[in-house]
């Protein structure tokens, strides 16, 4: 296996920003919870998923899993089983969401757009909006299930290892858990749109 | 709002101690080492020899105690807290009850799995900070990068995820530079990040981060096009300016390794465990 200039690139900066994240607190949005905040610095890991496939998810998710082990935020991190281990799945769990949901909406859009060979500019109500969610959706599930992955993965390891009662982990995965999906599913669709605006055209 | 003042990447603090000297190698491997037996232990007595052994490393070393373990402090609010959900949480049956009020039991067995964890993690917690601290960022990478290098043969690009690290940890400072000027800008235009609730809080990241991305994946093109331009090839027939090499100090630091580790597997495989 070799790895392209490009992947090593993007891996290594998509990794700089989840420790940046991690620096500056900026990754952390404050929630009402006894806790006092969920963390988005899984962010860059799923955009390296999305954008470059799993092995640039896969990479991006062990330097934020070894920058979270070096650096913990919480007691448990110190464990690198909570800290990399399951951060190795969310790139890759992103990548395969991403992939397989926008095979699905194209051969479910297939036979729609087959009927009105050439047809496309005269209606173009109700079809581009539904061409904007099949292009959107795969991007909000990516998102979504990315970060369930290092939800349910961390508080899952967090569990096994004894670190925290199963009634806590479960509480604090629903608590943080979900604003950090919905947070996560709507930045990825946004994050992504934006910079395939200036990435050099492949599609 | 200064963002690049505050970043600290690993804590190093430069010295010339036994442990400072080590190559990078060693650390690495011994701290790996230390860790894994760190995980496995289960009794009192096994953490009794690795407080033993770390507390020596820490003299050796010349840290202050009070300088190593003050990134701790915040932590000990969720300690305390990890302790008194294992205390009350933790079922067995057949425990001894220590007291009982309304739906919450503290058990024997609660108590001493409240123990493990906490021991646990502080232990695993002063390693690596011991290690961050006795090694420079630098040395870490180069030595991960010449402990990873035999599994090329099968297959693993090792340099080149070093490489991705060493991007990452060059990037990190120059990033932050670019955040915060957003940042600022963003302030100017009245954005008041400081201000409002949970959902408005979190509305305002949206126009930090947009810009964040496409500034760092401009900056990736930028590089991408530069190292192709030079044709970065990996690392084959790559060489280093600075080699690294084992000496006296890493002899010696083995046969202490290798007696601590001996101990304690004894340790964890003899001792009845507290839990």
């Amino acid at each position: 296996m070799s790895l392209s200039v490009r992947k090593i690139v993007i891996s290594g900066i998509l990794g700089a920003i989840a420790i940046l994240l991690g620096v500056t607190r900026l990754g952390f949005i404050p929630v009402p919870t006894p806790a006092g905040h969920a963390t988005i610095m899984h962010i860059p890991v799923i955009l390296g998923g999305v954008l470059e496939g799993p092995v640039v998810g896969l990479i991006t998710g062990a330097i934020f899993g070894l920058f979270s082990f070096l650096q913990p935020g919480a007691p448990f991190f110190a464990d690198p089983l909570v800290s990399i281990f399951p951060r190795l799945f969310i790139g890759v769990v992103s990548y395969l969401v991403y992939f397989f949901s926008k095979k699905a909406i194209n051969l479910a859009t297939r036979p729609g757009a087959s009927t009105a060979p050439g047809a496309d500019d005269t209606s173009p109500g109700p079809t581009t909006a539904g061409s904007k969610i099949s292009r959107i959706l795969p991007y909000l599930l990516a998102g979504a299930f990315g970060s369930a992955t290092n939800t349910i993965l961390v508080m899952g390891m967090a569990t096994w290892r004894g670190y925290l009662p199963a009634e806590v982990s479960v509480s604090i995965g629903v608590l943080h858990g979900v604003p950090e999906l919905i947070v996560a599913a709507i930045l990825t669709v946004i994050l992504v749109q934006g910079i395939q605006r200036i990435r050099p055209s492949e599609e | 709002m200064e963002l690049t003042k505050n970043i600290t990447l690993g804590v190093y603090l430069p010295g010339k101690s036994f442990i400072h000297n080590l190559d990078p190698r060693t650390k690495i491997i011994a701290a790996t080492i230390i860790i894994i037996l760190l995980l496995l232990s289960r009794s009192y007595a096994a953490f009794a020899v690795s407080a033993l052994f770390i507390g020596s490393l820490m003299v050796l070393s010349g840290i202050p105690t009070g300088y190593a373990l003050r990134g701790l402090k915040p932590m000990l609010p969720v300690l305390v807290i990890m302790w008194i959900f294992q205390l009350f949480l933790f079922k067995e049956p057949g425990a001894t009850i220590y007291f009982h009020w309304w739906i919450f039991e503290a058990t024997e067995a609660g108590l001493h799995m409240g123990n493990l964890i906490i021991l646990r993690v502080l232990f695993l917690f002063t390693v690596t900070t011991f290690l961050t601290l006795t090694t420079s960022v630098v040395s870490l990478t180069d030595g991960l990068e010449s402990l990873l290098k035999p599994l090329r043969m099968i297959g693993l690009p090792s340099q080149e995820l070093v490489m991705t690290l060493v991007i990452a940890l060059r990037f990190v400072l120059i990033l932050a530079e670019e955040l915060e000027k957003i940042i600022k800008a963003q302030m100017a235009r009245g954005v008041a990040f400081d201000r409002g609730n949970f959902i408005q809080k979190t509305r305002k990241i949206f126009p930090v981060f947009l810009p964040l991305f496409i500034g760092a994946f401009k900056r990736a093109e930028e590089l991408i096009v530069a190292m192709d331009a030079r044709s970065y090839t990996g690392g084959r027939g790559r060489t280093k300016m600075k080699t690294l090499h084992m000496g006296r100090v890493d002899l010696t630091a083995a046969a202490g390794m290798t007696a601590y580790s001996g101990l304690l597997i004894y340790i964890i495989i003899f001792t009845k465990p507290m839990i």
